[in-house]
């Protein structure tokens, strides 16, 4: 039979004060197995730690009980306390006889009969542990980044200037995200591509950093530290090393389509730069669009590319690479206009949403940053703004609010009225939420500085008449209904999460929320992770945000990634669950439950990636046939605790 | 009406393309009026086949036995076995479906439609016609049962003989086969809780005293376990004592067995027992009533599963055995679950 | 001479991130309540098995209590509604063979709910005094 030493702590008088610490001493010492028991008056201490290691030694020890303060208090330093005496450190289990028993009873008598019963428990347990060591997991120390927004941008440019490798993934043919799309940002109306492109240069000039653009993530395996990943490159059909971006392949390509870059204000080629600093700086080809290769229909372009740059016979490539950690910054779309009946479905083309009114203003954009309506390029006098189109509406749309919209749209009508002086901007507002750095008072700008008329209450329709955008709406303030007619409708849409990130998401099994967003560990205090050990969320891919938030937590997402990148390995908890195979027949309840998705079939029964398992147990009590166990917390043992609780 | 001549030509066909190893169906015993399972190997062996409201065995119990077949057979067969089911056993199958126990190809369904009519209950029987011994019990057009005796034939409304069960049935014809005999006549019970409600509706102590009654008969014989197509498991958690020891049994692993319970037939044990049962049936129970019929004791089983199974349709709307794709029970959980019983 | 006033068993399973964590917060605040309730700590109230909860009044438990995390808060992300969905099964069970329905309890208790917990643990005592000894599962000695 295995040898258990007892230690009672009388924590001073809180826990001698109302359990009879001798009495339970030597109530344990009679209990089948427990060869040594005794009792001092701060176990804790050095002296007390001592009686342990040397009682440890000398009684030849297997086990041991300190029932004392809970174990979020010692357990520690107990489990190293029967280390340095030479035990494995699950061979010492703590008795919680303070918080839960001497610090909330009075009656000596009752407590003391209880304290023993919980130190006899905690006896039944530990004689039952296995020995057990930190699982170790070799760490493979690079880093993949999925997205080249700001955020991937951000948190890419992180890791590699630590030293760490990086391969950034982009699906568009350049990175930059929405932001590059931005004219000026809020609050200090800084020129978004003048801060952004330094960045976008740097990543393509860093050493570290692989650039993968115009990729999509395949197919992901593994877990933290060890991940693989299948990325799929698409064929751009121009080779970047030879492309000098002379134009002349737009010139005879005879295909136009929407640009998606100006949102379906402009159009652009088959072939195609997004925008010109794209980075890496090169032009793509556009298979969608383009006429055909199979046998080749039009073939102009790599007849007047002098440079020999255009390559018809590039096909896509599947790369696999192997990463220790994984950050998902897939960024945001708007809410699509066509979802909005009451403004007009997306059908007029002066009703603009955010990112159009930022292609107006933006000096490089289909207006050269002048604001025209897209219907008769003639200057809008009178422009309303709405204000929560989509957003806070749990009936119709989305329940949330988007956070950034109160701000873009203060900026909007701001940079209108610096566009057109003459200008009247209208803002129709349910509230305005305006709670960053010096947001507050670029607000109260937009009023005293550059006369925007802001009215609370909603829109309740938009229509087209002679023209003219006739707006209906009410403000609350005043009681009165308002009907104006606007030239030009700017809706503030709502963020949704980007097209294709639930898709993603299901790849890399990250959860998501209501919403859609990515699913962070805990809302509080763990907002970069995602319950996946070795994923991490940056950006607007986990919730609406502005770009110092985007920043933020990119270099935070960066930071826990670093965390597991710099390690040669990773220790991870023991107390995971176990298999019998005898008894498992393959049905997989617990691969269902487990939270982690540690649990898979292999050869048609249960097996568990210790290194994803918790320990939570979820899986043993939804085991109909007890054929999956959590090592050192087993039925057996919590039947035990449970006969010793009720005295037997 | 099932023709029992197109339930031969099904099976014969199946057998003579030896598409199946083996056809399990219902035979003439040679006990009574009750018939017994038949194992028929050769197409010629198909006229032992019957056909009757006596048909009451799930057979699907006989395919948990296939896998363990499968592992020790050196060379296996590989070709699915021929079952023939009615819509409560198809259900069991779909539990064993959902489970990953079998996979669909180890099983070619001939599904049998109960139509307007079901099996009949023993006892009741018995109550009708005592000592008489009958020779025949066979459908008649409209819903009627006609059953023959030395004195003659008598005829009566088939409610009045069949199981409970049948009355409240959700599936009368199979939810899923391969060939269909029968028509896929949908009878919806009105309350299929209906027997159910008479338990519930005593008060606790009335309901107490009927469980004391009942359970204190048991002998804990497990003849309700073993009949079970869903007590499959190679060793019974409540009854670890009986496991299994090979040579490659650690010292570890019989140390590791826990006395949930003593084996005596004591009513506290048996309480336990029976209760565990219950709930590592929840969900999976698909009422064939077959434990209620082989229990010696005649305890009424039945109405420990059909509670969980009324809990499981009405707190968490799940119905077992009618999607092998769908989650089980409790490995899966709704946002809207509910929790007013939680502090 | 007065009669000795029984006295209930109580079993409590509590979470250890949120229930545990919220009893150990009762002690640190020094609230008192009766020393009827023995508890074990478990990693997640979806730890619990049926066959726990059966085996404390299969030995002589009066009550038994099962706590975990509340909806949505579970360290272990969603332990707690599987135990939501056994446990109603369980009660749901125990109560149509006839056992007292107060006799088995769940409860979310966080672990900044160290008021919750005390008030809990003294209205089951106060509710199980009435009903005496729990015998109905009790294994006879």
């Amino acid at each position: 039979m295995k040898r258990t030493g007892v230690f009672i702590c009388h924590c001073g008088i809180n826990i001698a004060g109302t359990v009879d610490v001798k009495k339970t001493a030597k109530d344990l010492s009679k209990h089948p197995g427990v060869v040594h028991s005794e009792e001092y008056v701060y176990m804790c201490s050095d002296p007390g730690q001592n009686l342990i290691i040397d009682a440890i030694k000398e009684k030849k020890l297997d086990n041991v009980v300190v029932a004392c303060c809970s174990p979020t208090l010692h357990e520690t330093t107990f489990r190293n306390t029967a280390k340095s005496a030479g035990i494995n450190t699950f061979q010492c289990e703590i008795a919680n006889i303070r918080e839960q028993c001497s610090w909330v009873h009075k009656d000596m008598d009752k407590a003391t009969e209880k304290a023993i019963k919980i130190t006899k428990s905690a006896v039944e347990r530990v004689r039952r542990n296995e020995s057990l060591e930190p699982i170790s997991i070799p760490v493979t120390r690079r880093a993949l980044v999925i997205g080249g927004g700001i955020a991937g941008i951000q948190s890419a440019l992180d890791m590699a200037n630590s030293g760490f490798e990086v391969i950034l993934v982009e699906r568009s043919p350049s990175i930059g995200g929405h932001m590059i799309q931005l004219s000026e940002t809020f609050p200090t109306l800084d020129c978004s591509q003048c801060i952004l492109t330094p960045k976008m240069v740097e990543v393509s000039k860093h050493p570290k950093i692989k650039l993968m653009t115009y990729s999509e993530v395949q197919d992901i395996s593994g877990y933290v530290g060890n991940f693989k990943v299948k990325i799929l490159k698409k064929p751009t059909y121009v080779d970047p090393d030879k492309c000098t971006l002379c134009d002349e392949c737009t010139k005879v390509c005879p295909v136009v389509v929407s640009n998606e870059f100006d949102i379906g204000l402009t159009g652009r080629r088959a072939i195609y730069i997004p925008f010109p600093q794209a980075i890496p700086a090169t032009y793509t080809l556009d298979i969608k669009n383009c006429p055909g290769l199979l046998p080749i229909a039009c073939g102009k372009c790599a007849d007047v590319c002098e440079p020999e740059a255009i390559d018809y016979d590039m096909k896509p490539e599947i790369i696999e690479e192997e990463v220790g950690a994984i950050i998902v910054a897939t960024g945001y779309d708007l809410y699509d206009k066509e979802n909005l009946a009451e403004y007009g479905y997306g059908k007029y083309a002066d009703v603009l949403d955010g990112l159009q009114f930022e292609r107006l203003c933006s000096a490089s954009g289909p207006t050269m940053g002048k604001v025209l309506r897209p219907s008769d390029h003639k200057e809008p006098k009178e422009v309303v703004f709405i204000q929560c189109a989509g957003s806070r509406d749990p009936e119709l749309h989305c329940a949330y609010c988007s956070k950034i919209c109160c701000m873009y749209t203060a900026k909007h009508a701001m940079l209108y009225k610096h566009h057109v002086h003459d200008g009247q901007a209208y803002i129709f507002y349910i509230d305005i939420r305006s709670g960053g750095k010096g947001y507050e008072e670029f607000v109260q700008r937009a009023v005293e500085e550059d006369s925007v008329l802001y009215l609370r209450g909603k829109v309740s329709k938009i229509f087209e008449e002679k023209g003219k955008i006739k707006v209906w709406g009410v403000d609350t303030l005043t009681g009165k209904d308002i009907e104006i007619d606007a030239d030009m409708v700017v809706l503030a849409t709502a963020m949704r999460p980007s097209k294709g990130a639930e898709e993603l998401a299901k790849k890399l099994k990250i959860a998501m929320d209501k919403d859609g967003f990515l699913a962070e560990a805990h809302p509080k205090l763990r907002p970069v992770e995602s319950v996946t050990s070795g994923l991490f969320l940056a950006g607007a891919a986990q919730a609406p945000k502005d770009i110092p938030e985007a920043v933020a937590q990119a270099s935070g997402a960066a930071a826990k990634a670093i965390a597991i990148l710099s390690q040669e390995r990773l220790f991870h908890a023991p107390t995971v669950a176990k298999v019998n195979l005898n008894l498992c027949t393959g049905c997989e309840m617990c691969v269902h439950v487990c939270p982690y998705d540690a649990i898979s079939l292999k050869d048609g029964k249960a097996e568990v990636n210790e290194v994803l398992c918790e320990g939570c147990g979820t899986c043993s009590a939804t085991c109909l046939r007890a054929a999956i166990q959590v090592k050192n917390l087993t039925p057996l043992q919590v039947h035990e605790m449970i006969r010793t609780s009720l005295g037997g | 009406m099932v023709n029992l001549e197109d339930l031969k030509k099904e099976a014969s066909a199946v057998l003579k393309d030896e598409k199946v190893k083996y056809v399990i169906g219902y035979q003439k015993s040679s006990n009574g009026l009750m018939p017994a399972p038949v194992f028929i190997n050769k197409p010629e062996d198909v006229e032992k086949l019957i056909w009757n409201p006596t048909c009451i065995h799930n057979l699907t119990r006989f395919l948990t036995d296939e896998r363990q077949r499968k592992i020790k057979e050196k060379h296996p067969d590989e070709r699915p076995v021929g079952l023939i089911v009615k819509g409560c056993d198809s259900r069991a199958l779909v539990v064993l479906l959902q489970e990953k126990l079998i996979s669909r190809e180890d099983v070619y369904i001939i599904g049998v439609s109960c139509e307007n009519a079901g099996v009949v209950d023993e006892k009741k029987l018995a109550k009708k016609f005592k000592d008489k011994k009958i020779e025949r019990i066979e459908f008649d057009e409209k819903d009627n049962i006609v059953v023959t005796t030395k004195d003659g034939k008598t005829k009566m409304a088939a409610s009045e003989i069949l199981a409970e069960r049948c009355l409240e049935c959700k599936a009368n014809f199979p939810v899923i086969y391969d060939v269909l005999l029968g028509e896929k006549t949908k009878r919806q019970p009105e309350n299929p809780f209906q027997s159910l409600e008479k338990i519930e509706s005593l008060s606790e102590k009335e309901r107490w005293d009927f469980w004391k009654e009942q359970l204190s008969k048991c002998i804990r014989c497990y003849a309700c376990r073993s009949v079970c197509p869903m007590c499959y498991c190679d060793e019974c958690v409540v009854d670890t004592i009986n496991f299994a020891v090979t040579a490659d049994t650690t010292a570890e692993e019989k140390a590791q067995k826990i006395k949930w319970l003593e084996k005596s037939p004591v009513l506290s044990e048996n309480f336990v027992y029976h209760f565990i049962r219950a709930i590592h049936l929840a969900g999976r129970c698909i009422d064939c009533a077959e434990c209620e019929r082989v229990c010696p004791l005649d305890i009424p089983i039945r109405f420990l599963n059909k509670k969980l199974e009324k809990a499981a349709k009405e707190l968490f709307d799940y119905d077992a055995g009618f999607d092998p794709d769908h989650p089980s029970l409790v490995a899966s959980f709704r946002d809207e679950d509910p929790e007013d019983f939680i502090r | 001479m007065m009669a000795e006033e029984f006295e209930p068993k109580i079993v409590a399973f509590l979470c250890k991130w949120c229930s545990s964590a919220g009893s150990d917060l009762a002690g640190v605040s020094r609230m008192q309540y009766p020393p009827n309730v023995v508890p074990i700590q478990v990693m997640c109230s979806g730890s619990v098995s049926p066959l726990y909860i059966l085996s404390a009044f299969n030995k002589g438990a009066d009550g038994v209590l099962v706590s975990g995390c509340h909806p949505g808060d579970c360290h272990y992300i969603k332990g707690n509604y599987y135990a939501r969905r056994r446990i109603a099964l369980v009660k749901q069970l125990l109560e149509y063979i006839g056992l007292e329905p107060q006799r088995f309890q769940m409860s979310w208790v966080s672990a900044a709910e160290g008021t919750k917990y005390t008030e809990i643990i003294k209205d089951f005592v106060q509710e199980l005094k009435p009903l005496g000894p729990q015998t109905k599962l009790r294994r006879a000695q």
